[in-house]
């Protein structure tokens, strides 16, 4: 128990660096490793997870909520439900689900069993790309809910291999937070098997920085 | 004259076999073996970042020298080992595994 106390600070020094985003897609290809990282002033989250298919991932998921005051840490498992191939576009739609326990590190209160569920769509071309995701908790002294959805434009459309750019605008609504809806412009740069995100809100004044790597 | 038909014999059999497709290097006049290329064309290819399972998942088989991507044309380009086999129903299954949809599939011999 004293090594999972230990993990928050550990998570939240490594996250220090970084921000948030709506979840990029949460599976890979059979045999796939990735790990994602987000944060931003309300939270912020580690997810390394495996994929024995292109349809299934199950790994560890590890957020620090600053908005709460909890840390949960636990297994989540991701399932690709649908996916629309089409010559120039390509469609997703997922459900996720988590278990494991939370800590509310501020108040003193026990660790409690908890889990959440989740659900995220994603459509786009080479040039356009829209997503949402929306994910409610329940962490036994508390219950948590959030929701983001994004639309982005390649300015410019690059071949396979090269640097893709991409500029996003991200709009969050969490209830529980003191400015309950943002919006954050994003730029999302890729390439090879690894993914950086940055971008900036205005209304909390938080900086944004997420990774994606796959291996 | 018996040598000659022979030897003409030779040269038609040596033409309609695999080997023949083989040519010879002018500088180094090593013999270069002929290879398949297989190309996919497939449906959902819109992403470089999530069409790098493409490269993961044919780049795992025996048969694949080489795995390119084209997403302009939305198809997948695999240069098999001299003399390897990848069968139709071999490529639409990895196709499948990376998470597209299978068009078609062409085959030329370089």
């Amino acid at each position: 128990m004293k090594c999972i106390q230990y993990a928050g600070p550990v998570l939240a020094i490594g996250f220090a660096w970084s921000a948030f985003a709506a979840e990029a897609r949460p599976v890979s290809y059979p045999g796939g490793w990735t790990a994602m990282q987000k944060n931003n002033g309300d939270f912020s989250s580690l997810h390394l997870h495996y994929s024995p298919t292109f349809r299934d991932s199950i790994g560890l998921y590890s957020e620090r909520n600053w908005l709460g005051d909890w840390h949960f840490t636990g297994v989540q498992y991701n399932r690709l439900v649908k996916r629309w191939n089409r010559p120039n576009m390509q469609a997703n739609l997922y459900v996720k689900a988590g278990a494991g326990q939370a800590d509310p590190f501020r108040d003193g209160a026990d660790v409690d069993v908890a889990g959440f569920v989740g659900v995220a769509a994603d459509w786009e071309t080479r040039r356009w790309f829209v997503s949402y995701e929306g994910r409610a908790y329940d962490l036994g002294f508390t219950q948590d809910a959030r929701q983001a959805a994004r639309i982005g434009v390649a300015p410019y459309i690059g071949d396979f291999g090269d640097l893709h750019t991409w500029l996003m605008l991200q709009v969050d609504n969490r209830p529980e937070a003191e400015t309950p809806t943002t919006v954050t412009p994003l730029v999302r740069l890729f390439y090879d098997v690894q993914m950086l995100e940055i971008g900036y809100t205005p209304e909390t004044e938080e900086l944004m920085l997420n990774w994606i790597v796959r291996f | 004259m018996k040598h000659i038909w022979i030897a003409l014999a030779a040269t038609t059999l040596a033409a309609i076999t695999p080997s023949a497709m083989a040519e010879t290097d002018p500088q180094s006049g090593t013999t270069i073996s002929a290879q398949t290329l297989v190309t996919a064309k497939v449906n959902g290819m819109v992403c470089d970042f999530c069409a790098r399972a493409v490269t993961k998942v044919f780049g795992k088989e025996a048969a694949v020298e080489n795995v390119h991507v084209d997403l302009d044309k939305g198809e997948i380009h695999v240069t098999l080992k001299s003399g390897a086999e990848l069968s139709d129903e071999r490529v639409a299954s990895l196709v499948k595994k990376s998470g597209y949809d299978l068009v078609s599939i062409a085959r030329d011999v370089a």
